[in-house]
């Protein structure tokens, strides 16, 4: 692997500047030890080209803002290491979100409209009181609960679904993880029926089609799969109206 | 809350769809499998298969089989194709994202929607070849099999290719099981009896030949 020179071929295209049409465009480089997209990117902008657009922020597969399409797949820029690459490289936007330019696109839109659309808010109708002891949560739900909170928002399960692609309005896998994460949670008092409102549509849990993009491509290693079935069962039982058991919410 | 939501609530249409989708394509590959199977029985005999389609004649299991299953099948058609795009953009979508994704189980999709048009289409054809020439005996199906064997492998392998993946993307997206046994499991399935028809067409043929 040693000495590669790499080469990187960039979509560009600024929807600000309409007459220019989109194109793609080569850049070479000398491939370093432990090089991420990410580096290789930031070294490309430093030293060939200026105008090159992309995001970063955490460069530490935390913050999501880094997801682009890395030879075909959607993937995290700080995560992939260029050695488990070709020398060629190309590089394309997220799909179904925004693009700002490049490789950049807005993600944050689409998921402020999904958390706005799931409620993703403990529903209760205690009122906060700072003096008291926290409530308890049994640890395995503490867990599950974890597990889905550590999607950290990058749109590599959205952009890589044939669904969210063609239906503008599909939550996704993301948003689908989400509503999974409240249901979970013993704190959150919407009903079943609410749940169903949420997501028991084609928009949320009967949309997906079960292609496992998703599950395949996201970065965190999400348990997609077992979580969009979880959620198409529980909601397909609300819909039929099969009572769970007493005392256990939902899970 | 919008206001079209709130008129319309709790509308569980989409949840009827997914479950007609889900139980008419198990229903459909049961029957598959099982048809399959009765097929093969050629292997034995051909004693053994005149004996089984004689058994069904007679206890009426033909005459409400066949239509049963036609019109299951229809109906999967239908819902099953709802999630077909049916713009061009969106075909275009689908096929540019498939192409670039090259992720296997987008792929396939692609080609279920294909295989299901084909058995639409092949599927007619042959249940009219079969009822227009009832009863179905060793010889009679070794005659069709003679002239038509290129017919009946296309069909043979479009529906094979159709039921087994149908079934594992159904376990999939209900998550019964995990996803990489089923995979595994549905593939071997779908090999014997891929093995199974193709046995049973060859010696049909041979069979036909003799005629
Ligand atoms: S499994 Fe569902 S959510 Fe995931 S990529 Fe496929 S259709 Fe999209
Ligand atoms: S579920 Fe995974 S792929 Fe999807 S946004 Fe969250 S971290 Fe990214
Ligand atoms: S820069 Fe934050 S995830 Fe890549």
């Amino acid at each position: 692997m040693a000495d590669r020179e790499l080469t990187f071929e960039i979509f560009r295209y600024n929807p600000q500047k309409p007459e220019t049409k989109p194109y793609l465009q080569t850049y070479k480089l000398k491939e370093t030890t432990g090089m991420t997209v990410f580096v290789a990117l930031n070294m490309i902008r430093e030293e060939q080209d200026p105008s090159l657009m992309f995001d970063f922020v955490c460069r530490a597969a935390i913050c999501g803002s880094c997801a682009m399409i890395i030879n075909g797949r959607p993937r995290l820029a700080c995560k992939t290491l260029t050695k488990t690459l070709p020398a060629k490289i190309k590089l394309f936007p997220l799909p179904v979100f925004k693009l700002i330019g490049d490789l950049s696109v807005d993600t944050g839109t689409w998921f402020r409209h999904l958390s706005l659309k799931t409620e993703s808010w403990i529903h209760t109708s205690k009122t906060f009181d700072p003096k008291a002891q926290e409530e308890r949560m049994d640890n395995k739900t503490a867990l599950e609960i974890y597990e889905a909170e550590r999607c950290i928002e990058c749109g590599c399960c959205i952009a890589g679904c044939a669904t969210a692609n063609i239906r503008e309005d599909f939550l996704g896998a993301a948003g689908i993880n989400r509503v999974a994460r409240f249901m979970v949670d013993p704190r959150d008092e919407r009903t079943p029926e609410q749940y169903f409102e949420v997501v028991g549509s084609e928009e949320g849990a009967f949309g997906c089609m079960g292609l496992m993009a998703c599950d395949d491509n996201c970065p965190m290693e999400l348990p997609l799969q077992m979580q969009l079935a979880f959620v198409r069962r529980k909601i397909a039982k609300i819909g039929l109206g099969v009572k769970e058991k007493k005392g256990v919410k939902l899970a | 809350m919008l206001l079209q939501k709130t008129l319309s609530k709790s509308n569980k249409t989409d949840l009827y769809l997914d479950l007609v989708e889900l139980t008419s394509g198990l229903l459909l590959v049961g029957f598959l499998w099982t048809h399959m199977l009765f097929v093969a029985t050629i292997l034995i005999s051909q004693d053994t298969f005149n004996k089984l389609s004689e058994f069904l004649d007679t206890y009426y299991l033909s005459y409400i089989g066949i239509p049963f299953i036609i019109v299951i099948a229809l109906f999967h058609f239908v819902i099953a194709g709802r999630r077909i795009p049916t713009r061009i953009q969106e075909q275009r979508i689908v096929w540019r994202h498939a192409k670039m994704l090259r992720h296997t189980d987008t792929w396939t999709w692609v080609f279920q929607t294909i295989t299901g048009m084909a058995i639409l289409v092949l599927g007619g054809i042959h249940v009219w070849m079969i009822t227009t020439g009832w009863p179905i005996r060793a010889i009679n199906s070794a005659e069709r099999m003679e002239s038509f064997w290129w017919f009946y492998l296309v069909l043979l392998i479009v529906g094979e290719y159709h039921a087994g993946f149908g079934i594992y993307r159904q376990f999939v997206k209900w998550g019964w099981f995990p996803r990489k046994p089923i995979g595994y499991i549905s593939k071997v399935i779908t090999a014997i009896i891929l093995v199974l028809g193709l046995a049973a067409m060859v010696v049909f043929v041979q069979l036909g030949g003799t005629l």
